[in-house]
């Protein structure tokens, strides 16, 4: 980072620069000495000047001690203005919370808290907001929290409480009203709600990729605030109210309501004392009991981490057992029924297991975010407070942008794209069908002759087709799922009497592949509806069925998007070969292995053959699929905030 | 104070060290580097002249007092006298304590009561890494050596006590001292790019880099000396080296 003015250069007369401490949104900061010795934090302003000038000469006679006291307004030779301010030694908030990647200890919650508390309290008793409250801005020096940047701070009255549209601050810690442009001090309450949480948990509630993401998660989403306590919940549930009117009204009662939930979850009362040394590692003992641990789906969530974290090829070795062992032994009806039973049983748990599945995801990012860059950046003197944000997308930020650019963005692609993208998925799809029909051949003797294998390999091509047609014409729009889903079924519907009557063309209706012995003698009629005749053959209703449900069941169009995690998931094509199973031995007269294969092949075909887009080269906006230069990606990411490393004043 | 200057002897030669060395592993090249210079202060010897101070005045990082010798005092600021090399506004003696570094050991005497992690001392004690040094019951100084490949020191304020200028911390500087961008640097400079190395030499202090650095506007290739006053810019770095004299304040 290279700065203006050089060490023992004079600027202001009286003030000899010693150092550069930082460069905010505002302008660049140094730390000088007067001539008699006395330091002091010296901004140059470059930019928002009216803005700012205006907010800093109503603060100018503040005094508290919890506010970074300004000395002076002072203008150089150059008609720049200056501000001279108290100089703050002390580490900033956002630095600590660099140490607590897990929250912090609930005393030094409270300590922060109360600073910021009191300095608040007396800027809102003068009729002043500061609205640009963040981590960065909050220090303590000395044991003693200061609040900076109070020159920012919006003098407001009742009747000038929409005066300013312009947006600034950090959009992590903005309340939503302050985007309409309309609000008092409770954009503070606000902000003092995200740091409550960014301190008790190690991240904010609100994170994203662009800050249009987050100001709309601010205007629309709940908080996610699993990992607080429930006791501490509400308080928290109350400061981050959308509406200002329903949300706690002043910090005061805010800090009361905190620390008496707080002392209730934490009885054995708060000792003072500082951990040694680095804060890196805060233990898991330190953890503040406001904070919940994850419990029963701990184990879940572990499993699914150790699965994540293998090794693709472990991962095809272990799918491939799995699959070997449904298909060649006599387990398939057991694990099915198991499976089901299983599934029902930890459906509530499932659920819990997402959700678990989504914070963790969320937890990775806001620590990567703050990880200091490693790499080499270059000196970029218009934005330097973004420079860790423009490097190239690699490594964490390729992982940032997979988490958000899923099937499930929304995105704009031009039509001759998506014919393109169609049109060579669907020609890739029967050399897939090929591929796969000879390894199950070669595998398994679950296609003994060549009908069998042509009549599996058309059905399979076929379903693949329809899949894919429907998911790449409905690719990156925003849509109905039930509907979409209602429409899949359909098309499972056709495949499945396509296959009926596929099956007794090529005569193979009553061959032997087709014979599940279990189900014979045992007819099953719904209605006019015959799904089981007893003979242990399927009927076309039995066909129908199967591709019917299976197709509707599953979120077939994650699998065909141009934006799925990879372009061939192990684990998707399991749990689509569980879900053949599963429904091949509920439906009688339906060969469950061969159900269970079917719903493999189409899984892997869809997937093989679909149009992909690699990570880097995915955008959220128009011409999603078409390679650009990875630096227009990254400028989509630089607004994210200003989350300053070291602030000082 | 019979301070001692270790100036390596006539024969240390530092090899020249190829700028942008394209080694894989930073941390690794790093290592390397600092191992070659390591090498070439195994024969330094003790020299007698007085403890030199300076500051380092950091952009984006801070200030730091570095003091190079081999016995280094705590105490009051004095008005009179010279005072003490740990210098704090604080309610303890002029000369309260001091540190040596003997036979890579570190230890520390006092005139004053003074513990170690909580044991009080009354001879000389040994210093480890992570020790808290505790003076008349109410300074608290962390005392750690951030690397096992210097001997160098960093004393930490772990109470509100500093030097009557704001100081984020004093290297106690016996062989060299890395600023860098990792914590087991001695000033953990978290954006640079490259590893700089303080040392003394000859009674002068000099640095060098594994990119290249300017020294007051010249390039240099290899190592240069520092004078009071330098101020040495890199690739997203720049400092300020200013001796601390006895008459003018740390400032």
């Amino acid at each position: 980072m290279k700065f203006t003015f050089a060490p023992e250069s004079s600027p202001l007369e009286g003030y000899t620069i010693k150092r550069a401490i930082h460069r905010g949104g505002f302008g660049e900061v140094y730390y000088a000495l007067s001539s008699s010795g006395k330091e002091v934090a010296l901004k140059l302003l470059n930019n928002n000047l009216e803005v700012e000038l205006r907010g800093i000469r109503q603060c100018l006679n503040l005094k508290h001690p919890n506010l970074v006291t300004i000395f002076d307004i002072r203008q150089d030779q150059d008609g720049d203005y200056w501000i001279v301010m108290e100089y703050i030694g002390g580490r900033g908030l956002y630095e600590v919370l660099q140490g607590y990647p897990d929250g912090m200890p609930i005393p030094e919650v409270l300590k922060w808290l109360s600073g910021i508390t009191a300095g608040l309290s007396f800027l809102h008793d003068r009729g002043i907001v500061h609205r640009d409250l963040k981590p960065a801005n909050v220090f303590s020096d000395q044991d003693i929290v200061k609040i900076g940047d109070v020159g920012l701070s919006k003098y407001i009255s009742e009747s000038r409480r929409s005066a300013q549209t312009q947006s600034v601050g950090t959009v992590y810690y903005m309340a939503p009203e302050v985007a309409k442009g309309r609000y008092g001090r409770e954009v503070d309450v606000y902000a003092i709600g995200i740091m409550l949480v960014e301190m008790l948990t190690g991240r904010v509630p609100f994170d994203g990729e662009t800050t249009a993401e987050i100001l709309m998660k601010h205007m629309t989403a709940e908080p996610d605030l699993s990992r607080i306590s429930e006791e501490v919940r509400p308080v928290l549930v109350a400061a981050l109210e959308k509406d200002p009117q329903q949300r706690i009204q002043d910090v005061e009662e805010l800090e009361r309501r905190f620390r008496s939930v707080v002392n209730a979850v934490a009885p054995s009362g708060p000792s003072r004392t500082k951990p040694r040394g680095q804060p890196a590692a805060p233990a898991a003992e330190r953890r503040s009991p406001v904070v919940s641990p994850a419990t029963a789906t701990g184990l879940m969530a572990s499993a699914f981490k150790t699965w994540s974290q293998l090794p693709a090829p472990a991962k095809w070795v272990i799918g491939g057992i799995a699959a070997f062992l449904l298909l060649e032994t006599r387990i398939l009806r057991p694990v099915a029924t198991g499976a089901l039973l299983g599934g029902f049983v930890s459906m509530y748990f499932g659920y819990k297991l997402l959700s678990l599945m989504f914070g963790s995801q969320r937890q990775t990012k806001s620590a990567r975010q703050k990880t200091p860059p490693e790499s080499r950046t270059g000196f970029r003197p218009e934005l330097p407070t973004a420079v860790h944000r423009r490097q190239p997308m690699s490594g964490p930020a390729k992982a940032l942008t997979s988490a958000l650019l899923s099937p499930a963005t929304p995105r704009r692609i031009v039509f001759a794209q998506r014919l393109r993208d169609l049109t060579n998925s669907l020609s890739v799809v029967p050399v897939a069908v090929v591929l796969v029909t000879l390894a199950i051949t070669l595998t398994t003797n679950m296609l003994p002759g060549t009908p069998e294998a042509v009549f599996f390999a058309a059905v399979t091509i076929l379903a693949s087709w329809g899949l894919i047609v429907s998911g790449k014409l409905r690719e990156g729009r925003v849509g109905d799922v039930f509907i979409r889903r209602l429409f899949q079924g359909g098309i499972g519907l056709s495949v499945g009497l396509t296959a009926a009557g596929l099956s007794h063309y090529l005569m193979l209706s009553d061959e032997d592949f087709l014979n599940s012995p279990d189900a014979a003698a045992k007819p099953w009629v719904m209605g006019k509806l015959t799904v089981s005749d007893g003979s242990g053959f399927p009927t076309t209703a039995a066909f129908m069925l199967f591709f019917g449900v299976l197709f509707a069941l599953r979120r077939w169009w994650w699998q065909s998007d141009s934006f799925r995690r990879s372009r061939f998931r192990v684990s998707t094509a399991l749990f689509t070969l569980f879900l053949g199973a599963i429904i091949g031995g509920l439906l009688p007269g339906f060969p469950d292995a061969l159900g269970a294969t079917w719903a493999l092949a189409i899984s892997a075909v869809v997937q093989l053959s679909a149009g992909w887009t690699p990570h880097e080269d995915r955008l959220p906006t128009p011409g999603s699929n078409v390679r650009k230069p990875k630096s227009v990606e990254c400028q989509t990411t630089l607004h994210v905030g200003e989350r300053e490393p070291v602030v000082q004043a | 104070m019979a301070s001692l200057l270790n100036p390596v002897s006539p024969k240390c030669s530092i090899a020249p060290v190829r700028i942008k060395t394209p080694l894989r592993d930073p941390a690794e090249a790093d290592r390397m580097f600092l191992l070659r210079l390591t090498a070439d202060f195994e024969d330094a010897s003790v020299s007698s002249s007085p403890n030199r101070s300076f500051m380092l005045w950091i952009d984006g990082v801070g200030a730091w007092q570095l003091c190079a010798g081999r016995r280094f005092t705590i105490g009051a600021p004095s008005f009179e006298n010279p005072s003490a090399d740990v210098a704090l506004l604080a309610n303890i003696s002029r000369n309260h304590a001091a540190l040596h570094y003997q036979a890579d050991t570190w230890s520390v005497t006092a005139s004053q009561p003074t513990s170690v992690s909580g044991q009080p001392i009354h001879a000389a004690t040994g210093l480890r890494s992570g020790d808290q040094l505790c003076l008349a019951d109410r300074v608290r100084l962390g005392f750690r050596i951030p690397t096992p490949l210097s001997s160098s020191a960093v004393i930490d304020f772990e109470s509100n006590h500093r030097p009557t200028h704001t100081v984020d911390g004093i290297i106690l500087m016996v062989d060299h001292c890395l600023l860098g961008s990792r914590r087991d640097h001695h000033v953990c400079c978290p954006e640079w790019p490259d590893v700089v190395v303080l040392y003394d030499q000859d009674g002068t202090l000099r640095c060098r880099s594994s990119a290249p650095l300017c020294i007051d506007g010249r390039l240099v290739a290899d190592s240069a000396r520092l004078e009071s006053g330098s101020v040495v810019t890199g690739d997203d770095l720049r400092f300020r080296v200013e001796e601390v004299s006895e008459d003018t304040d740390r400032r």
